[in-house]
């Protein structure tokens, strides 16, 4: 492949999907420009940029998005720093480990929003209820992850540190965790979009402050306010992309080296061909 | 989407099936004592409960029984039920088609990148009261608003799975002369099937949330309406009963579906226990 067709293929990266954005921002005007669909419905791109860029400069989208992100951060270091210690744990014995299965795979099945009421009368609409439900949501899965990562590595490995006399923390730290990192950093991706579908939703529903609940107030406050709703949206849209955006690159820091990734890189050259 | 594992249930070794019968006995046991400890334990804690929230085990059993079968809250239950499945078949379908379908237009996947990705980490139910504006609070919106969110997930691991498989096998495929049909559907698609399951199951998760969010902001049935307004109405035991129904109802929907997944997957996962791994 010469430098230039490199280049080429480099700008289309850019080209092709910064143009689909513009693409689809045009459409949105169109249709809701020329009254195709009624702005009662669907307001118009401008309007809701507009609104947008209003809210952008407001305190009360940043407390917003402020309240979300607290509710996510303390929900996901619990989940990671519970998920960690007890995956951990029931790996190095076979029995817990059966036993627990069945306990695990019923309360993951259980969806978080069925006893969302229950917390919602319990704590309140607080950020305690959001944090307890994310970590519902968000517990279960990591855990597993956690379990087939340190359940993954491989005995040579075990086997060597045991003979260097790396025990303890220090083996925790310097062998386990590395080595199950794939597996970690995927149930991390899996558990953060969990915790921000939770975290809306208690903020819907419950109540809590937070992007959730701003976006049910300006649909609540009628069709003059469906610009701000859109807007706040628009907001939830990209906060997940920095936040799954965050863990992908991690993936693909960490993960470089592993086959499907090298597979992906393939695909690319065969799916065009 | 690498290593992702969907269940910590072990498949069942093909060489324990004629095990002595009191090994059989003590495996079964092992799954059994924690869960059935954990209801024993909730049943004492709560039988002699005065709290409100926390009502005895016993009242809530007898009054889901008296709520959702004498009193006929099953229509609730149907109702959720039938939007789930309209609107995750719906979601699906549109998630493998529009999958491969990017996997073979690479020029179509850079361009619809930004659009997909977006829609795919939105969290769902923000989109919920951009629906309620547009199909106004009826049974249309909820099905869509679960077909919706059911795409994200299934699209991507269809196309993440298609793009994870082996190039060899493209070159054998080429050098057997096979046909660009034959080989999406004897190599392409079973070769993603397994990641295709794992971003089902994963539609299937949204999909139950969905269902309920939609109930519980706009709606005149459903579980989620059921539960949500007997909290309204304080009526605490009878909410109880309907977070029951609905974890009975999430636990079996999971249930059913990986005893699907293991029947249609039935080779990979024989290959993967032959293997070893």
């Amino acid at each position: 492949m010469s430098s230039s067709t490199r280049g080429w293929a480099y700008g289309i990266g850019w080209i092709l999907p910064s143009l689909t954005v513009l693409i689809v921002l045009l459409f949105w005007q169109l249709i809701t420009a020329t009254g195709a669909v009624s702005p009662a419905e669907f307001p118009s791109m401008t309007d809701s940029m507009a609104a947008l860029a209003t809210e952008l400069v407001s305190a009360k989208l940043w407390s917003a998005v402020g309240a979300t992100l607290a509710g996510w951060l303390i929900g996901m270091l619990i989940t990671i720093v519970l998920g960690l210690i007890v995956g951990t744990a029931l790996v190095f014995n076979k029995f817990a480990q059966r036993s627990a299965a069945p306990v695990i795979e019923i309360f993951k099945a259980i969806p978080a929003i069925a006893i969302l009421p229950l917390v919602i009368l319990v704590a309140g609409s607080t950020l305690p209820m959001k944090v307890f439900l994310i970590c519902f949501a968000a517990f279960w899965p990591f855990v597993i992850q956690v379990i087939y990562g340190v359940r993954s590595m491989d005995p040579v490995v075990l086997d060597t540190s045991r003979a260097l006399g790396v025990r303890g923390a220090r083996r925790f730290f310097a062998v386990t965790i590395p080595s199950a990192s794939p597996y970690l950093l995927t149930g991390m991706r899996i558990a953060s979009a969990q915790a921000l579908i939770l975290s809306v939703v208690a903020e819907m529903v419950g109540g809590a402050d937070g992007i959730g609940r701003n976006i049910l107030v300006a649909q609540n406050s009628g069709t003059s306010a469906y610009p701000t709703m859109y807007a706040y949206i628009i907001v939830t849209g990209v906060l997940g992309i920095v936040l799954t955006g965050a863990f992908f690159l991690m993936e693909r820091k960490v993960m470089h080296w592993h086959e499907s990734q090298r597979n992906i890189r393939a695909s690319n050259k065969v799916a065009s061909s | 989407m690498s290593r992702l594992t969907t269940s910590v249930l072990t498949t069942v070794d093909r060489r324990h099936r004629a095990s002595a019968p009191l090994q059989r006995v003590a495996r079964v046991a092992t799954v059994l004592w924690l869960p059935v400890l954990l209801l024993v334990m909730w049943w004492i804690a709560t039988s002699a409960s005065t709290s409100p929230f926390f009502p005895p085990l016993s009242t809530i059993l007898a009054e889901t029984w008296n709520q959702w079968v004498v009193f006929g809250a099953w229509t609730n239950a149907v109702s959720s039920l039938r939007n789930l499945l309209i609107g995750y078949l719906v979601g699906i379908s549109i998630g493998v088609v529009v999958g491969s379908l990017l996997w073979r237009l690479r020029y179509l996947r850079t361009a619809a990148n930004p659009l997909i990705y977006f829609l795919y980490v939105l969290p769902a139910p923000a989109l919920l009261p951009a629906l309620i504006a547009i199909f106004g609070i009826g049974e249309m919106r909820q099905v869509a608003l679960i077909a919706l969110g059911s795409i994200w997930p299934t699209l991507l691991n269809t196309l993440d799975g298609m793009r994870g498989i082996d190039t060899v096998k493209f070159d054998t495929a080429k050098a057997l002369r096979l046909k660009s049909w034959r080989t999406y559907f004897n190599l392409v698609l079973p070769g993603a099937s397994p990641q295709i399951a794992a971003g089902m199951r994963a539609s299937l998760t949204v999909g139950i949330i969905l269902m309920v969010v939609s109930e519980m902001v706009a709606a005149r049935s459903g579980i989620g309406y059921f539960i949500l307004q007997s909290q309204a109405e304080f009526a605490i035991t009878k909410m109880w009963t309907g977070i029951v129904v609905l974890a009975l109802i999430g636990t079996l929907l999971n249930f059913l579906f990986v005893l699907v997944e293991r029947l249609v997957l039935r080779w990979y996962f024989r290959s993967r226990a032959l293997g070893g791994s």
